[in-house]
């Protein structure tokens, strides 16, 4: 999840006044890198990655933040769907990627892209907003209720209406925002089809209350996904 | 007499106006030099519409529009019928509530044809009340890939597609002169991989959300200006489906 505390934990790794071999994906809020030599992997706020270009070679790029002097740059939901081909033996699956900004997804039929989509407009922004009111309420992701009934989240800035509305009637934080993840899940699952198993990449990965919100069978698989599919791209 | 239409008014009643010398404007299009202003309506409302009613109000400002033939009914969205209703009781702006049932189809070679498809949106919106330039040469082409929907508030949107990607939609229904024909607005040719494009807030985005399933399509719904993750959805699409295959 975005726990609010990557930077404290995972920032301090990058290699320092190096200009590396790097497969960035850059979020809107973090960036993913990898350094090609060494194999190490780590997330930094993606502002931060910003202003320090100077530090890396970017070899391939993908996400939301342009980066322009990339050898090459592969579009998101490339990058995801190769990803997802080199991390799951299956014929057939569905992968989800939720980020800070959207959702994004590709239906995979006999090893073959056959559908994807990505909410770019309404319903976009959910998991920044997830992160800002984590970090707001303190909540601690490990204690919220599991029974929690669905609040309707158009999307991020209207679910956030309807969850101080909730407050304000006196349901407590955790309950609420608990609710808020059910909703959020639940128009994930309605984006990829409802299927009854779901690959989910992206940093809401990491957050153990919204991968158990979901109705299906989830199988997380981290935030390193695109990077993968960069890698695939690059030996091809 | 200045005449401001919105949506596709009758031929015959548009061509009786032009006869007798009036000047005709599309208020479904930009005018020059005179920004949206979006104060009319509510934030979130199809981006068209509000174009369409800041053009009127600031035509009618600057005293250049004297009639409005709005087109309501099934060959245009709910929206402009209420809009027509509130600028009737509200305003002087005349306004003449028209529909356009017309079942004569005119044929849609544009629509079908290897222009580009931002050139072949224009010759659509630009033909609603006048004739296509003179010795264009329309040959049909099998398509690439479709976009599907009504014109864009932005065309940039249309630079994304591939040669010979042919127009599905109520712009098709725009060239043929049948706006209200249900049946070829919901005609996509099967397997073509197709966009199926609705504005935001557009009462049409049911049609463009459903078929997209029904045809495996991409649905996409955009305000105002494309943004960059639209685009790199649909470059996305055409990739796995057009450039791949």
């Amino acid at each position: 999840m975005f726990t609010g505390n990557e930077e404290q934990t995972i920032s301090a790794t990058s290699p320092a006044g190096s200009s590396a071999g790097v497969l960035v994906d850059c979020g809107t809020s973090y960036a993913k890198v990898h350094y090609i030599d060494t194999g190490e992997r780590v997330i930094i706020p993606s502002r931060r990655l910003l202003k320090q270009m100077e530090l890396y070679e970017f070899v391939a790029f993908t996400g939301h933040n342009y980066i322009k002097n990339a050898k090459r740059t592969v579009n998101e939901l490339v990058a995801l769907a190769e990803g997802a081909l080199a991390l799951i033996d299956e014929p057939d699956f569905t992968v989800l990627d939720s980020g800070a900004r959207d959702v994004k997804y590709v239906h995979v039929r006999d090893r073959r892209v056959v559908g994807m989509d990505w909410n770019t407009e309404c319903g976009a922004f959910t998991g920044q907003i997830i992160e800002l009111l984590t970090r707001y309420f303190e909540i601690d992701a490990a204690a919220l209720p599991r029974d929690a009934e669905r609040l309707p989240v158009v999307c991020g800035v209207l679910g956030m209406t309807a969850l101080f509305d909730l407050i304000s009637q006196g349901a407590t934080h955790e309950a609420a925002f608990a609710m808020f993840l059910r909703g959020i899940a639940f128009n994930c699952e309605t984006l990829v089809g409802r299927p009854e198993k779901l690959y989910l990449s992206g940093g809401l990965c990491d957050n153990p209350a919204f991968v158990k919100s979901f109705s299906c069978e989830t199988i997380p698989l981290g935030r390193f996904v695109l990077i993968e599919g960069l890698k695939s791209l690059e030996k091809k | 007499m200045i005449v401001g239409i919105v949506g596709v008014p009758p031929l015959e009643l548009m061509k009786s106006y032009i006869e007798r010398g009036a000047v005709m404007v599309d208020l479904d299009e930009p005018v020059p030099e005179m920004p949206v202003r979006d104060v009319y309506l509510p934030n979130a409302y199809c981006s068209i519409l509000k174009r369409v009613v800041s053009n009127i109000f600031s035509l009618r400002e600057a005293k250049r529009l004297d009639l409005v033939l709005a087109t309501v009914g099934k060959c245009k969205c709910d929206g402009m019928r209420n809009i027509s209703s509130w600028l009737e009781r509200t305003t002087d702006i005349p306004v003449m509530k028209v529909e356009n049932d017309n079942t004569a189809p005119a044929g849609h070679p544009i629509c079908t044809s290897g222009l580009p498809a931002a050139e072949k949106m224009e010759l659509i919106v630009n033909s609603v009340f006048n004739p296509i330039p003179e010795g264009l040469e329309l040959e049909r082409t099998a398509p690439t890939c479709g976009f599907w929907g009504v014109p864009p508030y932005d065309f940039s949107i249309l630079g994304l597609l591939p040669d010979n990607a042919h127009l599905y939609g109520w712009t098709r229904c725009m060239e043929n002169k049948t706006p209200a024909d249900i049946d070829l607005e919901c005609h996509v040719d099967p397997g073509v991989p197709t966009l199926f494009f609705t504005q935001s807030f557009c009462q049409k985005s049911a049609f463009a959300f459903n078929l997209a399933k029904k045809h495996g399509g991409l649905f996409v719904e955009v305000d105002k200006k494309l943004t960059r993750s639209t685009k790199a959805k649909i470059e996305a699409f055409l990739e796995f489906n057009v450039y791949r295959k």
